[in-house]
């Protein structure tokens, strides 16, 4: 276990190119990030500043054209899909601002999909299901659909769900924008205490106010490189 | 292996489909029902011409006509000195001469045409050749005179005479009286089952002909050179019928050689058969990756989302291969279950027409086989769906709509 303070996630020169026809769009160019453990982090900037993108980076769901990522001092970018998908899977939560739930799974078998995948075994999982959904004040909806919930509840079963499998990194895509103002602070504070408790939280986000409120480091981001790095001081 | 979670998540999403994976499941069904119904009546064939070829028919050699469907040539004849000439072949062992002529039958105000068979009831290797006995009162023997055999169809009402016949009942061969002593066991054929059998003595008498020809002759010979005792007796044959090789009027086959022959012919028409049901399950394999590779692009983004929480391709590859294969085995368990009820029926309106040689067979392996063989449908028309879901981009996945 990596004590509070530690670098957990770095991007060196890491850069991400797309080809759009004949023109290369250049989403991330070049950035370093350093996040420590513990941390809270927002990466902000406007639309198209490249912000989703370094989160992709940041969570190995996408491969780097250029430049390095390094989770606990290994280089991501040199695995495979395969091995991606189990960095993924043990050592990184996503939140979503569309929530990505599975339609055709229950609350408490979304929150359970990801020790499924990676086989834990059948006690452990319903003991930890069960602790989730308690900490997310979800236990009346166990047996319903998302469809059958509200937003702030489908959110927060994302939360549990991103939390599963005890990472240590949470990442949150815009996790309060399809939210109205006082579900996103019921959200954010589930967030919050994610933090305190340990984890370390990246999240993409445009509301200054949120980035002020929550996070110690806040990256801005434009034309895809990094321009002003804020810290606050605890 | 595939975890129960990714079954259940399957099963809903086919569940969540219901039309559609009902329409695909149907596609195979129809096909394995086909397969199931065509291979149960050719093995029930296969099975019959073992059960004719059995061991008392071996040894058995034939003398036929070349003309004339299965050798049934009334003007064919065969006298008395070719038997003789036969029976001395090296290798032949007992021999006889069979009699049959078309005749008319009356019973109870009614008349129908069949074969009136004579042959020696001290050799009946006619009955030994075919495998079939006595199912009710007795065999022929010699000076039996005005008593005859029937062929099994005549005791069942409507297949023959609309009334049916008992032991001792009288009836009428081109007009004159005869007595039922027995009746033979079901062949399973209607010409084989209608025919009537008489001693051959007095079928002579009936005729009138002390010297009546013969038009089969039936002999057993020596199984461990079958082919050269073939070869010497039609030898044997060709010199007492004066005739030049190559144009004789007759063959001599043995009766193993005979059944390799039908059952050739049942090879090839059991394979072609087969072969149109393989094209109605290649239909619905196509059919079923269509549903499958629709039933993928519905679910990028759901791809896309089990890819970001950890699934490796290999889980996703699972997934997809599992609910096609799942539709094949519920078409599959389907399949055989209605294509035994149809082949079950259907043997047993043929055998009360009379053809119980049609009568189809269930060895378990049918069942199996054609359950594995939908999966298998599945499984295949799967894979490059399958393969199409792992190659998507869990990026490009999350962001489609």
């Amino acid at each position: 276990m990596k004590k509070r303070g530690e670098e957990i996630i770095r991007l060196e020169g890491a850069t991400k190119y797309y080809h759009m026809g004949e023109v290369i769009v250049k989403a991330v160019d070049g950035i370093d990030i350093s996040i420590n453990k513990g941390d809270f982090v927002a990466v902000m900037g406007p639309s198209g500043s490249g912000k989703s993108t370094a989160m992709n980076l940041i969570g190995s769901l996408d491969m780097a054209t250029k430049g390095h990522i390094f989770l606990d001092k290994e280089d991501i970018s040199l695995l495979e899909e395969s091995d991606l998908a189990q960095v993924r899977g043990k050592h990184i939560g996503f939140i979503f601002q569309q929530f990505n739930l599975i339609p055709t799974l229950t609350v408490k078998e979304n929150i359970m999909l990801p020790m499924t995948l990676q086989n834990l075994d059948a006690d452990e999982r319903e003991e930890r299901v069960q602790d989730l959904m308690k900490k997310m004040e979800l236990q009346e909806r166990e047996d319903h659909y998302p469809s059958q919930i509200s937003g702030g509840q489908q959110q927060r079963v994302a939360i549990a769900r991103s939390i599963a499998n005890d990472p240590e990194v949470v990442l949150a895509d815009e996790p309060t924008g399809n939210l109205d103002t006082k579900t996103g602070e019921r959200v954010m504070d589930f967030l919050n205490k994610l933090n305190k408790e340990g984890k370390t939280i990246v999240m993409v986000t445009h509301d200054p106010d949120l980035a002020k409120k929550y996070a110690d480091v806040v990256y801005w981001l434009v034309d895809g490189k990094v321009k002003k790095i804020t810290r606050k001081k605890r | 292996m595939i975890s129960k979670e990714s079954v259940n998540y399957s099963l809903r999403n086919l569940k969540n489909r219901k039309f559609r994976s009902f329409l695909t499941i149907f596609s195979i069904f129809a096909g394995i029902v086909t397969i199931f119904i065509f291979i149960s009546f050719g093995a029930g064939l296969y099975k019959y011409v073992d059960e004719v070829a059995g061991s008392s028919s071996a040894d058995k050699v034939l003398v036929m006509s070349k003309g004339g469907f299965g050798g049934l040539d009334t003007s064919f004849e065969l006298t008395e000195d070719n038997l003789k000439d036969f029976a001395g072949t090296p290798g032949i062992y007992v021999s006889t001469g069979v009699y049959f002529r078309s005749v008319e039958i009356g019973f109870n105000d009614q008349t129908i045409y069949s074969f009136l068979i004579g042959f020696d009831p001290q050799k009946p290797l006619i009955m030994e050749m075919s495998n079939i006995g006595i199912s009710k009162g007795r065999m022929l023997s010699s000076g039996d005179g005005r008593d005859i055999l029937l062929g099994y169809n005549y005791q069942i009402k409507d297949r023959i005479f609309s009334k049916p016949i008992d032991l001792n009942n009288n009836i009428e061969i081109n007009g004159e009286e005869f007595r039922v002593i027995g009746f033979l066991e079901e062949v399973g054929n209607p010409q084989d089952d209608s025919q009537v059998y008489i001693a051959d003595d007095a079928m002579k008498e009936f005729y009138g002909d002390e010297n009546l020809p013969y038009n089969w002759i039936i002999a057993s010979a020596d199984t461990s050179n079958m082919d050269q005792v073939v070869k010497n007796a039609e030898k044997s044959l060709r010199k007492s019928r004066g005739l030049e090789e190559g144009k004789e009027d007759f063959f001599v086959q043995s009766f193993t050689e005979l059944m390799e022959g039908y059952s050739t012919a049942l090879n090839v028409i059991v394979a072609f058969i087969i072969l149109i049901a393989l094209i109605s399950i290649l239909v619905s394999s196509i059919n079923t990756a269509n549903t499958m590779i629709t039933s993928v692009l519905e679910r990028v983004k759901e791809i896309g989302i089990i890819k970001s929480i950890g699934g490796k391709n290999s889980e996703v590859f699972k997934i997809f291969l599992f609910e096609s294969s799942f539709l094949g085995f519920v078409a599959g368990v389907f399949g055989v279950v209605v294509g035994w009820a149809v082949s079950a029926l259907g043997g047993e309106i043929l055998n009360q027409l009379g053809y119980g040689f049609l009568s189809p067979y269930f060895p378990l392996e049918l069942f199996i086989g054609c359950i594995l063989f939908a999966v298998l449908t599945g499984a295949v028309s799967g894979v490059i769906p399958a393969i199409n879901a792992t190659k998507i981009n869990p990026v490009e996945a999350l962001r489609y709509e």
